[in-house]
């Protein structure tokens, strides 16, 4: 029920956006009927809510969704399966007593300071974006800079505009989705600037957000100094040469009064760092084994907060998965341990999970360093999958049969994505 | 004349370079595609360019200050900057059903409709006031 929280749950999710959801629902499927959502904002969904553009829910449901209608619809299931739901609330610490059970800390608007008990949580806190402070722009610090997150925040549900000229750096997929967003309410965009000498976003959305609106995407080009007293007033742009750095003899200005930042997102861990939860240091996120369960038995994390996806879709089945094994936790079923490490090797930036077990099938999922295509990924000598391309914005996914890791008897397998040999070839 | 229209794929992440040899409105062929859904997606975009789009009006009596708002079809993409200033004069008041009709056929098309994306209960006027005031506040604080 909407605003309703009592003293003790199976399962306690920190989170209210499809992640929390999804895992809410998963803990729900496997039996567990005591399930609360707490999450920060005023109501539930999470990043949906602002991201009113369509291309959500095409693998889940099957139809092009906009964010907000995907979030209803998971709402709506969680109202309908009698989970608990407290908005405007922030947990601030978990403690874990001698028997395993946690104390949930939360600060509520409704409720003031409370306590709740519960056997398992699940961490859906997602991620958040990259700030100017994070890629050190030079310049003065004038008001009108700020993430392309929060400028669809105030357009979307706040109903205001951040200025009237507006320039982007980066080329991430919020970025092209704001230049689109704020030319439909008559801003003008001057361009966007890419430090890469490709865009960080779907070619989708830079064909239907740029180019259907002759906005310039300027490739290996960036910000080199941001001028204005007390607003933005221009921007210095610069190529740059191939080491990154800008060419200030090519150098021009662009004048504008808004400077959005689209250069990335990091899973929001604060929470997770102070339960002292060990850390992925490439993804951000914590380690998990293949229940998705962290370094605290008992704490589960799923969605953004794990590794950034790429689909709301990826996010929802990962996060049912992580909500059933949080319910199985709660209700007292204990799994073997993982017995086998998960390693990046060639050309693989990370994967998750981290541990594997024979005990089931596991949906492995990794992103490449450098676009490659054709290719195979390799595991160990357990098996090779050859794809007709691997993107670093892509994440890659694969399954691994229970039958194949019980034939491995070694501790560690190692993923590698190779170029295809002489003769091999794509069918 | 025999012309070449350029474009990008969007079907995948691969991006191919589209190439549509074209003599006047009849095509002559697509190349640069690496599977058929390059070729399928240049002639549509060639003949009927579409795209469906999504905005956000006001509201009233509501918890959120926007309602988020999509195109029931897709609409030919010359049309789309009408069709958004067309939807921005629209205002509407809380309680509104996700997946309400909000304004029928609205660029003389049948059944392109305007419709609500989430649902937004009415509340209590006193909570409206008191949200409207603070925003008046904060605004009144910003810089312009
Ligand atoms: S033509 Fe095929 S391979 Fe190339 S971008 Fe389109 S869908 Fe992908």
């Amino acid at each position: 029920m909407l605003g309703r929280v009592e003293k003790k749950y199976g399962v306690v999710v920190v989170g209210g956006g499809p992640a929390g959801m999804g895992a809410a629902l998963g803990a729900r499927d496997c039996g567990e009927e005591k399930v609360l959502i707490l999450d920060r904002e005023p109501e539930a969904g999470g990043i949906l809510l602002q991201c009113i553009h369509s291309g959500f829910g095409m693998h889940y449901f099957r139809e092009e969704l906009t964010g907000p209608e995907y979030a209803e619809r998971f709402l709506q299931k969680v109202i309908d399966h009698d989970i608990d739901v407290l908005p405007g609330s922030y947990v601030s610490g978990v403690a874990v007593d001698s028997g395993g059970s946690k104390k949930v800390r939360i600060m509520s608007e409704s409720h003031g300071l409370i306590t709740v008990e519960t056997k398992s949580v699940v961490l859906a806190m997602g991620c958040r974006e990259r700030t100017r402070g994070a890629v050190r722009i030079p310049g003065t610090r004038p008001s009108g800079i700020l993430t392309a997150g929060l400028a669809q925040k105030f357009v979307n549900l706040k109903g205001y505009l951040p200025g009237k000229r507006i320039a982007i750096l980066g080329s991430g997929d919020i970025g092209l989705i704001m230049a689109r967003r704020l030319t439909l309410e008559g801003c003008r965009v001057e361009g966007v600037f890419e430090l890469m000498p490709y865009s960080n976003g779907l070619t989708r959305n830079v064909v239907q957000c740029l180019e259907d609106f002759d906005i310039p995407l300027h490739l290996s080009t960036t910000v080199a100094y941001v001028h204005g007293r007390d607003r933005i007033e221009k921007i210095t742009v610069a190529p740059v040469n191939p080491d990154l750095k800008p060419d200030m003899s090519r150098a021009w200005d662009v004048p504008c009064d808004t400077l959005l930042i689209s250069v990335g997102l990091i899973p929001e861990n604060e929470l997770t760092q102070n339960l002292g939860i060990g850390l992925d240091v490439v993804t951000g996120g914590p380690l998990v084994s293949s229940t998705l369960e962290t370094s605290m038995p008992g704490m589960f994390a799923c969605g953004n907060v794990l590794h950034v996806h790429d689909l709301v879709d990826y996010v929802t089945r990962e996060a049912m998965l992580a909500g059933r094994f949080a319910g199985e936790w709660s209700k007292g079923v204990r799994r073997p341990k993982d017995n086998i490490r998960l390693v990046p090797g060639d050309n693989v930036r990370y994967c998750v999970p981290h541990t594997l077990s024979p005990e089931r099938e596991h949906t492995i999922h990794l992103r490449c360093k450098a676009a490659m295509k054709p290719c195979k990924i390799r595991v160990g000598s357990l098996m090779e999958k050859k794809l007709r391309f691997v993107f670093p914005a892509e994440m890659i996914m694969f399954k691994i049969k229970p039958d194949l890791l019980d034939k491995f008897h070694g501790d560690t397998l190692r993923i590698d994505i190779l170029p295809l040999e002489k003769g091999e070839r794509v069918d | 004349m025999i012309e070449i229209k350029k474009y990008i794929c969007i079907g995948c992440p691969v991006g191919c370079p589209l190439q549509l040899e074209h003599e006047k409105d009849r095509i002559r062929e697509v190349t640069g595609n690496e599977c058929n859904r390059g070729a399928k997606y240049a002639r549509q975009e060639f003949t009927d360019p579409r795209r469906s789009i999504s905005t956000t009006v006001q509201i009233s009596g509501a918890l959120r200050q926007r309602l988020p708002v999509k195109v029931s079809g897709a609409i030919h993409k010359d049309q789309i900057l009408e069709a958004a200033r067309k939807i921005h004069e629209l205002k509407v008041m809380a309680p509104v059903e996700i997946g309400q009709v909000l304004f029928k056929d609205f660029l003389g098309e049948k059944g392109i409709d305007v419709v609500a994306c989430r649902s937004m209960k009415r509340i209590a006027e006193a909570m409206t006031a008191c949200r409207t005031k603070k925003h008046r506040r904060s605004k009144a604080g910003k810089p312009e």
